[in-house]
C-alpha cells in the first residue's frame, strides 16, 4: 500500500514563528493568549485573543505592513495578499528549508497544493466599501485575488511556480484537515508525488469578533485562563490566526531525496453530523464516525492510538460531544489513548487549526512528547473517564490522531505513525 | 486651450480638470494618494494640479511608475529613455498597470479607457498619451509590435538578406532587433577567421527598419498606400561607426522620420548595442511611389464591404 509522509513544517502561530519555539512552547505549555488591543473598546465584551507575534497587518494597505527581518516579500506579491497570506508565505519558505526541496523539487508537474483558509473578511468589507465609494473601475485590480476565499492557494500558487494538483477546502473549523485528507489522497492514488497543505487565517478582530454573536467566544479576561478545554469553568473559543505548511510526500520521494521523515500520514476519515448547522452532535456521532473511518483507513487497532490531539475549543457544547465520540470509539476496547487538546496553547485557529494541530503532531512524533493540557484544573466530571494528560509526557507516541469539526458538522480524523527508523 | 477644441475637450475629460482652485484638503488627499512617490513627484503633481502645465507630467508619470517598480529596475527609470518597456524592462504587468493607472486617473483627475491602455507599450507612449489627454488631443496612433512572420509578410526583402527580427512602429519612428546569428553567410568572408557585421549591412537594416515603417507605420499622405514594389534607397549622410558588432551581439536599431515628401522620405537613424553607441545616420534617404488610385479604390470597397458586413452603425460622417 502506497505510504505518505510528513516531510517539512513551517509555522507562523501564537505560540511561535518557526519550529523549534513552536516545540518549545508545546513542551513547556507556554500559550500565546494575550488582552488583544483591538478589543479594548467598551462595547466589545470579548478582551482576549491569540494574535501572531513579529507581524504588523493592521494597515489596509499591504505596502503598510511589517514582518520579520528574515523575510523579503515583494511589492506584486503582498498587493494579492490578506494578512493570512503573507503568514503563509513565510510558513511556505520554512516549509520548503525544512523540507530540503530545491526549485525544481517545487515547480513540477507532481507537486501540488491545497489550502484552507476563509478567506480575509476585513480585506474584502474594505474592498467593497471603496466600490462603492469611489466607484467600480477604482477598485484594486487585486482586491478580490486577496480577500476571496481561495486566496491563500492562488497567491502561493502562483509565487512558488506550483504546476501540479490545487484548489482550497472550505468546511470552516475542519477546512484544512480536509485539505490534508484530500492532499493525502492525491499522493495514495499516485496522482502527485508532494503536497503543500497549508492553513490560514488573519485572526484579527473581523475573522474572531463575528463568533461572539453565537456566544462561542470566551469572555473570560485572563489570558491565563481563557482557552482551557475539558475544564469545568471553560466558557468559549479564544481566536487566533497565523499559518502553518505541511509538505506531503511519497514513499518513492522519500527514499529518492534519503530524508528521514516526521513521520508518516497513516490515513483519513471523515464523515458528518447531518444534525445543525453550528452545533455538534450531542453525542459526537460524526466524529466518532469519522475516526473509525480513519482507524480503518490506516489499518489501526484502537488500542495502538497513543495520543489524540483533540479538536476541543474550550466551548461548553463541543468539548463533551468530542469526549462523547472517543468514549465510544476507543472505550468498548478499553484503550484510554492520551488525549489534550493544544487550543488551551494556541486559542483556536478555524481553517487553520487542522494544518497546525497536525503540525504539533508531527514535531511531537519526531521529538517524542505529548503535549499536556495547559490550565486545566478541574476537569469536567462529563469527560472525567477520559485519559486527558495535564502535564506534558515526554515518551514517544508511535500513533496519533488528530481530530477537527467545522460548521455543517463536518468531521475530519487524521492518523499519524512514527516513524520506525527515528528513535 | 482653443475653442475649436472645445467639444473634444469635454468628450474627453468628463472631469474637468480645468483650473478649479486645489483647496487644502484636495492637496492633502493627493500626498496622501502620493505617499510612496518621491517629494519631486508629489512637487510636480500639485504644480500640474495648481497650474495645468502639461509641463508637469512626464515627473508626476515616471514619479508614479517608478512606485509601481520593483527597487532594483527603479534605476533604469533614471536613464530617462522613453524606449524603455514597461513588460519587458520594468516588469509590469497588465494588472500593475492598471494600478498606476488607478493612481494616475486619481491624481490628475482623469478617466482612461481601456482600449487605450492596451497600445501603452513603452515609458514614452505613457507620456505621449497622457500629454495628448491633457491637451484634450485624440490619443496617438498606437504603437504596433511586429513579430518576424508579420515583417516577413509585408517586406519587399526577405532572408538571407532581412536584418530585423521584431520591431515596433509608431507616429515618431520604429525600433527595431537583430540578433547577429554567427550563421550569416556574410561572415564567412567578412573577415577570415574574425566574423564582423560589415557597416554597410548595419546601414542596410537600417534602411530595412525604414522600408518597414513606410509600408506599416505611418502613411505619408493619409488614405495612400506605399507601394512596395517600388521603395529604393537613394542616399546617405553622416554616418559614423562606433563599435565592432560580432555574433551574439543585439543590434537595437532606430529610425525617425525627418521629411517626408513624395517621392522621397528621411529618416535618421542609430544602431546601440546594449547602452554602446554602435553606428548612427544623420540622414538616410529612400524613394517610394505610391500603389495607383484603382487599386486603392478596390482595396477601400473591400474594407467597406467588410465593414458593412459588421453589426456597425456608419460614421456620423458618411
Amino acid at each position: 500500500m502506497a505510504k505518505v509522509y510528513v516531510t517539512g513544517l513551517g509555522f507562523i502561530t501564537s505560540i511561535g514563528n518557526d519550529l523549534s519555539t513552536v516545540a518549545e512552547s508545546l513542551k513547556a505549555l507556554r500559550h500565546g493568549v494575550i488582552a488583544y488591543p483591538p478589543f479594548a473598546a467598551a462595547n466589545i465584551p470579548v478582551t482576549v485573543a491569540a494574535p501572531v507575534r513579529g507581524f504588523d497587518t493592521e494597515s489596509l494597505d499591504p505596502e503598510d505592513w511589517t514582518y520579520p527581518e528574515r523575510y523579503r516579500v515583494k511589492r506584486e506579491y503582498l498587493r494579492s495578499m490578506g494578512p493570512h497570506g503573507l503568514y503563509s508565505y513565510c510558513a511556505m519558505l520554512q516549509a520548503i528549508e525544512d523540507a530540503g526541496l530545491s526549485p525544481a523539487e517545487i515547480s513540477n508537474d507532481d507537486t501540488g497544493l491545497f489550502g484552507a483558509s476563509a478567506g480575509s473578511p476585513n480585506l474584502l468589507t474594505y474592498y467593497v466599501r471603496r466600490m462603492h465609494e469611489k466607484g467600480v473601475m477604482r477598485c484594486s485590480p487585486l482586491g478580490i485575488v486577496a480577500s476571496i476565499a481561495g486566496t491563500v492557494q492562488f497567491n502561493l500558487v502562483a509565487h512558488f511556480g506550483i504546476k501540479g494538483a490545487s484548489t482550497g477546502f472550505a468546511s470552516a473549523c475542519a477546512s484544512s484537515s480536509h485539505a490534508l485528507g484530500y492532499a493525502f489522497d492525491e499522493i495514495f492514488l499516485g496522482r502527485q508525488q508532494r503536497m503543500f497543505v497549508v492553513g490560514a487565517e488573519d485572526g484579527n478582530v473581523e475573522t474572531i469578533l463575528p463568533f461572539a454573536g453565537m456566544r462561542a467566544l470566551s469572555l473570560n479576561p485572563d489570558p491565563d485562563t481563557a482557552s482551557r478545554p475539558f475544564d469545568r469553568g471553560r466558557d468559549g473559543f479564544v481566536g487566533t490566526g497565523g499559518a502553518t505548511v505541511l509538505v506531503l510526500e511519497s514513499e518513492e520521494e522519500v527514499a529518492r531525496r534519503g530524508v528521514v521523515p516526521y513521520c508518516e500520514l497513516a490515513g483519513w476519515g471523515q464523515a458528518s453530523d447531518g444534525h445543525n448547522v453550528a452545533i455538534s452532535h450531542p453525542d459526537g456521532l460524526g466524529l466518532a464516525n469519522a475516526l473509525r473511518r480513519a482507524l480503518g483507513s490506516a489499518g489501526v487497532e484502537p488500542e495502538a492510538v497513543d495520543y489524540i490531539n483533540a479538536h476541543a475549543t474550550s466551548t461548553p457544547i463541543g468539548d463533551i460531544s468530542e469526549g462523547k465520540a472517543i468514549r465510544s470509539v476507543f472505550g468498548a476496547s478499553g484503550a484510554r489513548p492520551a488525549i489534550s487538546s493544544t487550543k488551551a496553547l494556541t486559542g483556536h485557529g478555524l481553517s487553520l487549526a487542522g494544518a497546525m494541530e497536525t503540525g504539533f503532531c508531527a514535531v511531537a512524533l519526531r521529538q517524542g512528547f505529548m503535549p499536556g493540557s495547559a490550565h486545566l484544573t478541574d476537569l469536567d466530571p462529563a469527560v472525567a473517564d477520559l485519559n486527558i494528560i495535564r502535564e506534558t509526557v515526554t515518551e514517544r507516541p508511535q500513533i496519533v490522531l488528530n481530530n477537527s469539526s467545522g460548521f455543517g458538522g463536518a468531521n475530519v480524523a487524521l492518523v499519524m505513525r512514527a516513524v520506525p527508523s527515528v528513535g | 486651450m482653443p475653442q475649436a477644441d472645445q467639444k473634444a475637450q469635454n468628450d474627453r475629460r468628463p472631469t474637468d480638470a480645468g483650473l478649479k482652485p486645489m483647496t487644502v484638503e484636495d492637496e492633502s488627499t493627493l500626498r496622501e494618494s502620493l505617499k510612496r512617490c518621491s517629494p519631486a513627484t508629489i512637487e510636480a503633481a500639485i504644480a500640474y494640479r495648481k497650474t495645468n502645465e502639461a509641463s508637469h507630467l512626464p515627473a508626476v508619470i515616471i514619479g508614479v511608475i517608478e512606485r509601481f517598480v520593483e527597487p532594483d529596475l527603479r534605476a533604469k527609470l533614471k536613464e530617462a529613455d522613453d524606449e524603455l518597456r514597461l513588460v519587458e524592462d520594468l516588469g509590469i504587468d497588465s494588472l500593475t498597470m492598471m494600478e498606476i493607472v488607478i493612481l494616475v486617473e486619481d491624481v490628475l483627475q482623469m478617466q482612461i479607457n481601456n482600449e487605450d491602455l492596451r497600445n501603452l507599450r513603452t515609458v514614452g507612449d505613457i507620456k505621449v498619451f497622457i500629454d495628448c489627454k491633457v491637451r484634450g488631443l485624440p490619443p496617438p496612433r498606437p504603437t504596433k509590435f511586429l513579430p518576424i512572420e508579420q515583417i516577413v509578410s509585408v517586406m519587399p526583402i526577405q532572408a538571407p538578406f532581412l536584418f530585423l527580427n521584431e520591431a515596433t512602429l509608431s507616429g515618431g519612428g520604429a525600433q527595431g532587433k537583430y540578433k547577429i546569428t554567427g550563421q550569416e553567410f556574410f561572415l564567412r568572408g567578412h573577415f577570415k577567421d574574425n566574423p564582423v557585421m560589415p557597416a554597410s549591412l548595419m546601414l542596410e537594416a537600417l534602411g530595412q527598419l525604414a522600408v518597414l515603417y513606410l509600408l506599416e507605420g505611418s502613411s505619408p499622405d493619409e488614405g495612400k498606400i506605399v507601394d512596395h514594389t517600388k521603395i529604393f534607397f537613394t542616399s546617405c549622410e553622416g554616418v559614423r561607426c562606433h563599435r565592432i558588432c560580432r555574433p551574439g551581439d543585439l543590434l537595437s536599431l532606430s529610425i525617425k522620420p525627418k521629411r517626408t515628401k513624395m517621392p522621397l522620405a528621411t529618416f535618421e537613424g542609430s544602431i546601440r548595442v546594449g547602452q554602446d553607441k554602435a553606428a548612427m545616420a544623420e540622414e538616410i534617404t529612400l524613394t517610394f511611389a505610391y500603389v495607383d488610385a484603382k487599386i486603392i479604390d478596390d482595396q477601400v470597397d473591400s474594407i467597406t464591404a467588410n465593414r458593412s458586413a459588421a453589426p456597425q452603425p456608419k460614421a456620423a460622417s458618411a
